[in-house]
């Protein structure tokens, strides 16, 4: 049995939501930032347990830093959401409780995942003080660029979606 | 024809498919995407999944902005409008992906350029962390030098009024000399560092400026004999006599200018000038420079020697190297801004500009006379009144010991010793003392904490007891927080014998 799952991935632009998605589906990395621009999708079938599949349709959206702008259409559908914020740059989280909740407004029944990006670029003790310090709480922290923790969290909200289709 | 041309064109455009209620194609006119009859629209495209949830919705008709195909549809970017209809949904694709790529392009742009200046703010604000290490660094390392270098010039002080040959006393000498040096390397440390950390704010008073010039000049005609120079001091006769602004800080500006000028200068001459720009109202703008006929500074280097330890760096001359950074510190604070003209083997000319006020009426206060405290002893012996009994609460015993043997020194005094702060309290009430010197920081209890005790004591004669407090912190605002708890003078270590009785006696005979 393969279900199909929408997964809607949000965040600041330059966060590195394409790179994740780059990283998670094709296993591969550019170091050259290509903003995107609307949406863009992708297909990447998962196995979460033998023989039961779930085929993850991934929504590569514009970023944006005001999260009110998110057009609507985009959102139809959803199943679940990944929002990712940049590591190195405070001004992609500084504001992450506010954005989170308009977030749940627009989408208040998708289970989501908050990831921080880009761990390679810094120290990780430094980083837990000043996310600590912030009230800043996520799921994962990843690395598209080494591929830290990508699969986890993809697969992690794959996993939630099917536990969820299970229960419907 | 012309609807042929619109047909045309129209058709590379845009794409109509018509699919039912479960998303199998229908219809397709296969404008650009060729699609089978039959086929699920989701194995077209995985967007077309969206037209389920579509359908769900109340509204008949539903827009997408900007949505990348990718490969499978040669990077197309379409606008997609999905109409229900009764058969199912009308699927209308439009390709602008001209449009796009150039609003693409815009947006790569403003993006790269926030995420730039962001990466700009990041990097200051290192470079604040950094600069704020770097004045602590100097504060409390100028600090823990306080203590030692006041230990070692009270002991050369007594050590020179000890029976010693003279060969002795000339290396006393030398001592001295390297001491003071020091300390005025120490007091410039300190100096940029308050300038750095925003730390140093300018006390403005009425003063007498041809009184300072004066100074000025009675002490570097005697260095221009020692050095075979001329000094020349030329004081405009319309610069006003007396101004109101910092003449400690102006005092600082102009002697690290004129040290500068001498150190640089093998022959010839060392000029200070005062003139007057012009004057408004009660405010007078004028001119200081000083010349001199040394080697000169090649262009290259005007930009670096105002940068903090840029002698240090480069190993050239004595000194902090830190004049002239100082220098323009300190004029910045005054909102003005050292210039400099300077040809190499030309000699220099540094020269600013500063608006100061013009007292209306000169306070006669400026012009006092000095107490010495020769004069003091003096005074002090003809009364025949008994000696001053003085509480020395001090917890370092050096310190502690050449505090006595000065104070002995004075002939004046009765000293009592006291080096825990918590029992201090007891021994002034018992004591009956005409004055109170105490460290700052003290073992259990803090100076200044014991000084608000003692002013909020309510017997008169202990409350009013006058207190001396020494410490080596520099720092402005810790010394106005000494003061506000009550201590009525305040000497910063290290300090000179003299200058200590001078205080001593201040405290005692007021
Ligand atoms: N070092 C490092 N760089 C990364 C990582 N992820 C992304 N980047 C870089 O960050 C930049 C932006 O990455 P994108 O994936 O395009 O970011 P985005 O969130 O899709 O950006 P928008 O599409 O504009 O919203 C690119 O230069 C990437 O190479 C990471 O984990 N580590
Ligand atoms: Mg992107």
């Amino acid at each position: 049995m393969r279900v199909s799952k929408k997964i809607v991935v949000l965040g600041h632009f330059g966060v590195g939501k394409t790179s994740l998605i780059r990283r998670f589906v094709e296993d591969s990395f550019s170091n050259d930032y290509k903003v995107s621009i609307g949406v863009h999708i992708t297909k990447k079938v998962v196995e979460i347990t033998a023989g039961n599949q779930v085929s993850l349709i991934l929504w590569d959206l514009e970023g944006t830093d005001d999260l009110s702008n998110i057009r609507d259409s985009y959102l139809l559908g959803t199943h679940g959401l990944i929002y990712v914020f940049d590591v190195t740059r405070p001004s992609t989280f500084e504001n992450i409780n506010g954005d989170l909740r308009i977030v749940g407004e627009k989408l208040p029944n998708a289970p989501k995942i908050v990831v921080g990006n880009k761990v390679d670029l810094v120290v990780p003790e430094d980083l837990d003080r000043l996310l600590q310090r912030q009230g800043i709480t996520y799921d994962y922290l990843s690395s598209a660029k080494t591929g830290g923790m990508v699969n986890d969290l993809f697969l992690h909200l794959a996993k939630m979606l099917s536990s969820d289709a299970k229960k419907i | 024809m012309l609807k042929k041309y619109k047909d045309d064109y129209f058709s590379d455009n845009v794409q109509f498919i018509l699919t039912d209620n479960q998303g199998i194609v229908l219809e397709s006119d296969q404008s650009f995407l060729k699609i089978e009859i039959g086929t699920p629209m989701e194995e077209v495209h995985p967007f077309f999944g969206s037209i389920s949830a579509v359908q769900e919705l109340s509204e008949n008709t539903t827009f997408f902005n900007c949505v990348q195909l990718g490969k499978n549809a040669m990077e197309r970017i379409v606008d997609i409008e999905m109409h229900k209809k009764k058969e199912g949904v009308l699927v209308m694709v439009h390709d602008l992906t001209d449009h796009y790529v150039s609003y693409q392009a815009i947006a790569q742009s403003r993006n790269e350029s926030i995420i730039n200046s962001e990466l700009v703010v990041l990097k200051n604000l290192e470079l604040q962390e950094r600069e704020k290490f770097k004045n602590q660094f100097i504060r409390n390392f100028s600090h823990e030098l306080r203590n030692p270098l006041t230990s070692i010039i009270s002991i050369t002080n007594i050590l020179r009024s000890t029976d010693l040959s003279d060969e002795q006393k000339k290396m006393i000498d030398f001592l001295k000399e390297s001491n003071s040096n020091l300390k005025i390397m120490l007091e410039d440390i300190l100096s940029i560092g308050m300038i750095a950390s925003g730390k140093l704010h300018l006390d403005h008073k009425i003063f007498s400026l041809s009184d300072l010039l004066e100074l000025l000049r009675f002490t570097y005609s005697a260095r221009a004999k020692e050095q075979n120079l001329t000094f020349n001091l030329d004081f405009g006769t319309k610069v006003p006599e007396h101004v109101e602004g910092d003449r400690l800080r102006i005092y600082q500006i102009l002697t690290n200018l004129l040290d500068n000028a001498f150190k640089h200068t093998k022959e010839g001459s060392v000029t200070l000038s005062v003139e007057l720009n012009q004057k408004w109202a009660n405010r007078a703008s004028m001119r200081f420079s000083v010349s001199d006929t040394g080697a000169g500074i090649p262009k290259e280097s005007i930009q670096a020697i105002f940068e903090s330890f840029h002698q240090i760096e480069t190993g050239n001359g004595d000194g902090s190297g830190l004049g002239l950074p100082i220098v323009k510190g300190l004029l910045e604070l005054m909102g003005s801004k050292v210039q400099l003209i300077s040809k190499l083997g030309d000699g220099s000319k540094f020269y600013f500009d500063i608006v100061l006020k013009e007292p209306i009426h000169t306070l006669a206060t400026t012009k006092r006379n000095k107490e010495t405290v020769a004069n003091y002893q003096k005074k002090k012996s003809l009364s025949g009144a008994a000696k001053y009994k003085i509480l020395l609460v001090e917890d370092d015993e050096k310190v502690q010991m050449l505090l006595f043997k000065t104070l002995l020194g004075a002939k004046c005094f009765n000293i009592d010793f006291e080096s825990d702060g918590a029992k201090v309290m007891q021994t002034v009430l018992q004591g009956n003392y005409d004055a109170i010197i105490m460290d700052v920081s003290l073992p259990n209890v803090n100076g200044d904490h014991i000084t608000r005790l003692i002013r909020e004591f309510p017997l008169k004669q202990i409350k009013k007891i006058p207190i001396l407090g020494l410490t080596a912190n520099a720092y402005a605002d810790d010394i106005a927080l000494y003061k506000k708890a009550g201590m009525n003078i305040l000497m910063t270590k290290p300090f000179e014998e003299e200058e200590l009785l001078n205080s001593v006696f201040k405290l005692v005979s007021n």
